[in-house]
């Protein structure tokens, strides 16, 4: 900005001097040209005065004589040609005289011609009608000698007195001159100066103006023009074109002639002479500008005036015009200079700005940040704190209980809780370690704990888990079967709780977000194909080839090997698990975002709570095991949302052979009785004969019968999985939709049977012709192939790999009816099932009732003993699982039995149906027992009670109870002759302190002070006059000197530990708290015994 | 028959406390201790509790009138009258004996009034609805319910 500011004037005054140096120099040059102008005019001067000296002359020589013609020939020719031929420029010459004599030299028609008049006025005045007196002629005059010569021409006479000029010089003594018209016949304007003779002539020299004045013009003007007039207006030059110009008084006007003849007046020019310069004045005159310069000069005695004219476009107008264009140009420049020096200050200060806001920004963004890792970092620990102590209170839940299960007696109902509470405890420990292992996984320390397990156990134990809740909400949630490979593969080495924790968030979710309708689980085993291993790796492997690159963490590097070894394990299988609802489903454009954490899909969360972490974590667990997970699209018109994951999990083949082979033994062993296969805890044992053994099995022969199987299921889902694993089995399978379909679904089964009977031989049921069983098994293998689908044929295989398919010693057909109980009435159903058995001949019959946990709808009493037979099988729902395979168990060719030594049978599957974990209903679900057979349950329970009434762990002792609450007292009391003690009360500290005392005095007097007056004291903590603490003190202090130790034990309401201590202090040796316990008396007693 | 009918809603009665959350195991515990020997002992022990408590009530109330409240002796109230209900397993009276010595603890008094007042309510309806359950249980005959209905 300064430098600008600073040049600028610098610049201005620069050019202002050049101008000023330019305008001086062509004032110069004007005044220059002026002066020449005069100086010219100064040069002619010398003229001016030869008029009057010529007339000096003449007048000494004349002498005063009067004048004639031939006087003048003589006398005044000759001086008249002697100054015609000395002085310059002179044009004519002439001599007149008043009374007319006229003689005149010329210049015309470049002669020199004399011209004059030999004949006065006087004569002619007096005779003024004598035309001879005009006479006047013209000779040529010789060069030389000035003799006239030649022929006098005859031309109108000159009437030159009479003229103005001649008058006044005639009056004059200096001499006159004027601007008048010469006598030659071009009429030239001619300076005329003239000077008197005595009074009688006048002699005048012209000049010829055009000569004078081309003196003027020939002067180098630059461009410059030149007006030249005389002070009475004549013009001489004018140089300017179009324009005119006026003299008036000492003003110039200038005129510009327009073509049409009017004339403008542009300006005026004064021709006052101030200090000796005449002064410029601008005038535009037809575009230009033009600098005039007016002056008077004086040329043969006439006064002039002239104009000088010169244009300004010269230097002064160039270096004016250049001034302007380079100062707009300048002033353009520096504006633009401004504009963008202010628009980047503008833009920089912009810029700054929002700098600083992003810096502010990014602080406090920084700050949030901080403060968040810190709340975050805190919240773990906090966290990790809590965690682990409610891990340590839990692990001493378990312990406890622990404890109390191995004193329980087994099979009883506190068993069965405490192993519920067991496995509650245990879930709740895995949570909270799951929840740890969430932070873990955020941290990505996460590790895989393999440990072996039962697959199939598992999935029956998490879908049974879900159960009950579907139930509730009216949900069936099914296992499905399926191809029967994940049975068959179902000893598997993987993280158990992680699959579990897996299985259970989505079955949650399903269960949670359907309303209706069925949640189905399936399994299958695939080979773990290329493709997916490459992705595993490339997910996981990518991440860890990093770490490694990173970190070089010798770790990771080693779960990588281990990774790959694992994908590398031949045992290695991918299993694939779905999770099928048929809930409300997952809008297709939130079924990528679904698996981020926190998110929750709003339109079918709503109002269901959750966090939205689940499915975030269950990604991270099922990458973790190499899997993916994702949503299967399901074909458009069918509800809900099927959640697909695999995992890799390597099985257990070799173990399982081992086990197998060992079964087989067993079996070859002999005496393959159903007892023995039955009693085989869990079926999952069974599950990994190997395919080579199984074809033995498997293979048909001919003698083998083929049971019916009748399907009475409600829910479609369940129907349909259970209906296809039994055609896999292949076994016959019917199924009835609804119960009032079950009539004619028997009926039709009855028809055949009874019709295929035509051959056997009466009602003898071991003893079957072989020819019709075979011809009937060709059939129904023949039938099965045609019936399931070409895709499920692999399937079949594992599922027949699973069960043992032995020949049945009794060759009757077989007939199982599996039948909800909470399908339709259930005495309509018995009436039915009663019927078809009466109609029936030729096969054994069995029934399977399913029913309801929880709800007992089969009230067997209420039922006449003909309608239901003893034998059936009461299972509970659900109806899947090892529950299936145990159904399936019962058909002849799996190892089931016949009618007749069913009863043993049934007990066992009623202690499977019970032995079945997670699943509380189960536990409850006694099967009826009718009273022909084994024990009553009541009986059972009363024996259990009379164990424990039969002890009467305290017979025989004798206790004292202080407490002030008479109501406590009497609870107390009563528990104690119950355990068959004999108690004594009272009611504050000092009495029992008296009591104390002399039951110990007494003692001492029978001799006996070793035996303690009372075995325990219970005492209450609070009461009136002497509370417990101070009793207890006092009775320690007395006893010493008794030399024994009474056991006292503490009541207190307090739950808190406080009281708990003080009591001790005090002396006490047990603390309980109130109401009291029989099982805490207990403990507390053996406890103290044990001391 | 008339008698097994009314043994069967004296179970459904009985049940129904339960299942409100009026009593809790201590009151199945009571009925345990009850046998031939002291054939109405549950009978007895809840009548004594109310015989018991109505003092400890009154106590209470006349604590509560004063000004300001003695929140350590209304401590020491609740304490005893908490004791009781435990022991017969008066689990909503329990309750609010919980919820009223919290208030006292914070030093509320307001809370106190009202919870005391929900106490009594709550007191009533179980003292109502035990004296209807227990003339049932005469009603049905003396040695039967001895609330073998345990399963």
């Amino acid at each position: 900005m300064l430098l600008p500011t600073a040049l600028i004037p610098c610049w201005y005054s620069m050019i202002s001097h050049v101008e000023r140096q330019v305008n001086l120099n062509s004032h110069d040059f004007h005044s220059k040209l002026q002066y020449e102008i005069e100086n010219t005019t100064k040069f002619l001067h010398p003229i001016n005065s030869s008029a009057t000296n010529l007339a000096r002359v003449l007048k000494l020589s004349l002498n005063g004589t009067k004048l004639s013609f031939s006087m003048i020939e003589t006398k005044v020719a000759p001086p008249l040609f002697q100054a015609w031929s000395t002085i310059p420029y002179l044009s004519q010459i002439s001599y007149t005289g008043l009374e007319g004599l006229f003689f005149s030299y010329y210049t015309g028609q470049n002669q020199t011609l004399a011209v004059y008049s030999n004949s006065s006025y006087n004569s002619r005045s007096s005779a003024p009608n004598v035309k001879k007196n005009f006479n006047c002629y013209i000779q040529h005059v010789n060069h030389e000698t000035g003799e006239l010569y030649g022929n006098s021409i005859e031309c109108p006479p000159l009437n030159l007195v009479s003229k103005r000029w001649f008058q006044e010089a005639l009056n004059s003594t200096n001499g006159y001159a004027s601007l008048e018209i010469g006598w030659n016949n071009s009429q030239d304007l001619t300076l005329l100066s003239s000077a008197r003779i005595n009074g009688e002539g006048v002699i005048s020299l012209g000049f010829s103006a055009k000569v004078l004045t081309a003196r003027f013009t020939s002067i180098d003007r630059q461009g410059g023009s030149l007006y030249l007039a005389t002070k009475d207006g004549k013009v001489l030059i004018e140089e300017l074109k179009d324009t005119h110009m006026v003299l008036t008084g000492n003003m110039v006007s200038v005129q510009l002639k327009k073509p049409n003849g009017e004339q403008k007046v542009l300006g005026n020019v004064s021709c006052i002479i101030k200090d000796g310069s005449p002064r410029a004045s601008t005038l535009n005159i037809q575009g230009t500008e033009y600098m005039l310069y007016c002056s008077s000069l004086d040329m043969v005695g006439v006064q002039l005036v002239y104009v000088l004219a010169f244009p300004q476009k010269g230097l002064v107008s160039l270096v004016r015009k250049n001034r302007t264009v380079a100062l707009a140009l300048l002033i353009v420049i520096i504006t633009s200079m401004v504009v963008s020096i202010l628009s980047f200050a503008y833009i920089f200060i912009r810029a700054a700005k929002r700098e600083m806001h992003l810096c502010a920004a990014l602080i406090k963004q920084m700050e949030a940040t901080q403060q968040a890792e810190r709340k975050s970092m805190n919240k773990s620990l906090a966290f990790a704190s809590a965690s682990h102590d409610v891990r340590a209170s839990l692990a001493g839940l378990t312990g406890l209980i622990e404890m109390c299960y191995e004193e329980a007696n087994p099979g009883s109902e506190l068993e069965t809780n405490l192993r519920q509470m067991d496995t509650c405890a245990k879930d709740l420990l895995g949570l909270l370690n799951s929840i740890l292992d969430t932070s873990k996984m955020e941290a990505g320390k996460m590790q895989l704990e393999e440990e072996e397990f039962d697959l199939a156990q598992l999935l029956e134990d998490v879908v049974d888990l879900y159960h009950p809740i579907g139930i509730k909400k009216g949900v069936d949630v099914v296992l499905d079967p399926y191809d029967g490979s994940a049975i068959k593969f179902s000893q598997v080495k993987g993280d158990r709780g992680k699959l579990k924790q897996i299985l259970c968030n989505l079955l949650s979710n399903a269960v949670k977000f359907t309303c209706e309708g069925h949640v189905t689980v399936r399994t299958w085993v695939r080979k773990p194909s290329l493709q997916n291993s490459i992705i595993a790796s490339n997910r996981n492997g990518l991440m860890k080839y990093l770490q490694c690159l990173f970190h070089k963490s010798n770790e990771a590097y080693n779960d990588l090997e281990a990774m790959n070894a694992a994908q590398q394990d031949p045992n290695a299988m991918e299993f694939v698990f779905e999770v099928d609802d048929t809930g409300k489903g997952i809008p297709k454009e939130k079924q990528m975002s679904v698996f981020e954490n926190y998110v929750q899909v709003k339109e079918t969360a709503l109002g269901q709570g959750g966090t939205g972490l689940g499915l975030g974590i269950v990604q991270s667990l099922v990458r973790l095991m190499h899997g993916d997970i994702s949503i299967v699209d399901k074909e458009m018109g069918e509800k809900g949302t099927c959640f697909r994951f695999n995992v890799i999990l390597s099985t257990c083949e070799n173990v399982s052979c081992n086990i197998a082979k060992a079964e087989d033994l067993e079996m070859v062993d002999g005496s393959h009785t159903p007892e023995l296969i039955l009693s085989t805890p869990s079926p999952g044992l069974w599950l990994h004969t190997p395919s080579s053994k199984l074809t033995v099995h498997t293979t048909p022969s001919p003698k083998v019968t083929t049971s019916h199987v009748v399907l009475l299921i409600q829910n479609k889902e369940r129907r349909r999985t259970s209906q296809r694993f039994m055609e896999n089995l292949r076994i016959k399978v019917s199924v009835a939709k609804q119960w009032e379909h079950l009539p004619s679904t028997l009926q039709k089964i009855k028809h055949k049977e009874n019709h295929s009977r035509h051959n056997s031989s009466g009602k003898s049921d071991l003893s079957s012709p072989s020819g019709c069983l075979s011809r009937s098994a060709s059939n129904n293998s023949s039938g099965v192939e045609k019936d399931v689908p070409l895709s499920s044929m692999d399937g079949s295989d594992y599922i027949l790999s699973i069960f043992k398919r032995t020949t049945p010693k009794f060759a009757s057909s077989f007939i199982l009816i599996v039948i909800d109980a909470s399908a339709g009435p259930f005495l309509e159903l018995c009436r039915i099932v009663a019927e078809f058995k009466k109609g029936l001949h030729n096969a054994t019959c069995k029934v399977v009732w399913l029913e309801k946990p929880m709800m007992r709808n089969i009230d067997f009493k209420h039922i006449e003993e003909d309608l239901v037979d003893p034998n059936d099988v009461v299972i509970s729902k659900p109806f899947h699982g090892s529950r299936l395979y145990q159904v399936v168990r019962l058909l002849p060719e799996f190892g089931g039995t016949l009618q007749g030594n069913s009863s043993k049978l049934k007990e066992e599957i009623k202690f499977q149906a019970e032995k079945v974990p997670k699943d509380p209903s189960s536990s409850r679900s006694k099967p009826r027992s009718p009273p022909s057979n084994g024990i009553p349950p009541k009986e059972q329970e009363i024996q259990e009670i009379g164990n424990s009434n039969d002890e009467k762990p305290l017979s025989g002792k004798k206790l004292l109870v202080a407490d002030d609450n008479v109501l406590l007292r009497k609870l107390t009391i009563a528990s104690l002759l119950k355990l068959g003690a004999t108690a004594e009360t009272c009611v504050n500290g000092q009495e029992a302190l008296d009591l104390v005392c002399k039951g110990l005095s007494d003692q001492r007097k029978l001799g006996a002070s070793k035996i303690l007056p009372y075995n325990y004291v219970l005492m209450d903590c609070e009461m009136p006059v002497m509370n417990g603490y101070e009793a207890t003190k006092q009775i320690r202090k007395m006893e010493k000197s008794y030399g024994v130790h009474i056991p006292i034990i503490a009541l207190t309401a307090h739950t808190s530990g406080g009281e708990a201590n003080v009591a001790i202090e005090a002396g006490m040796d047990v603390h309980l708290g109130k109401p009291l316990k029989k099982e805490h008396l207990l403990e507390a007693i053996r406890y103290i015994d044990t001391k | 028959m008339e008698r097994n009918q009314m043994r069967r809603q004296l179970a459904l009665m009985r049940q129904s406390f339960f299942d409100q959350g009026f009593l809790d195991e201590q009151f199945i515990q009571l009925e345990e201790l009850q046998d031939d020997a002291n054939p109405n002992f549950v009978e007895e022990v809840v009548t004594l509790y109310y015989r018991d408590s109505s003092r400890l009530i009154l106590n209470i109330d006349q604590a509560l009138e004063r000004n300001p409240l003695d929140f350590n002796k209304l401590d020491n109230y609740m304490h005893q009258f908490k004791g009781s209900s435990t022991s017969i397993g008066a689990k909503k009276v329990k309750a609010e004996c919980t919820q009223f010595r919290e208030y006292c603890k914070a030093g509320n008094s307001e809370g106190c009034m009202r919870t005391f007042q929900q106490l009594k309510k709550e007191y009533a309806i179980l003292k109502r609805k035990l004296e209807a359950y227990f003339q049932q249980a005469r009603q049905a005959g003396p040695l039967e319910t001895a609330c073998r209905s345990r399963n």
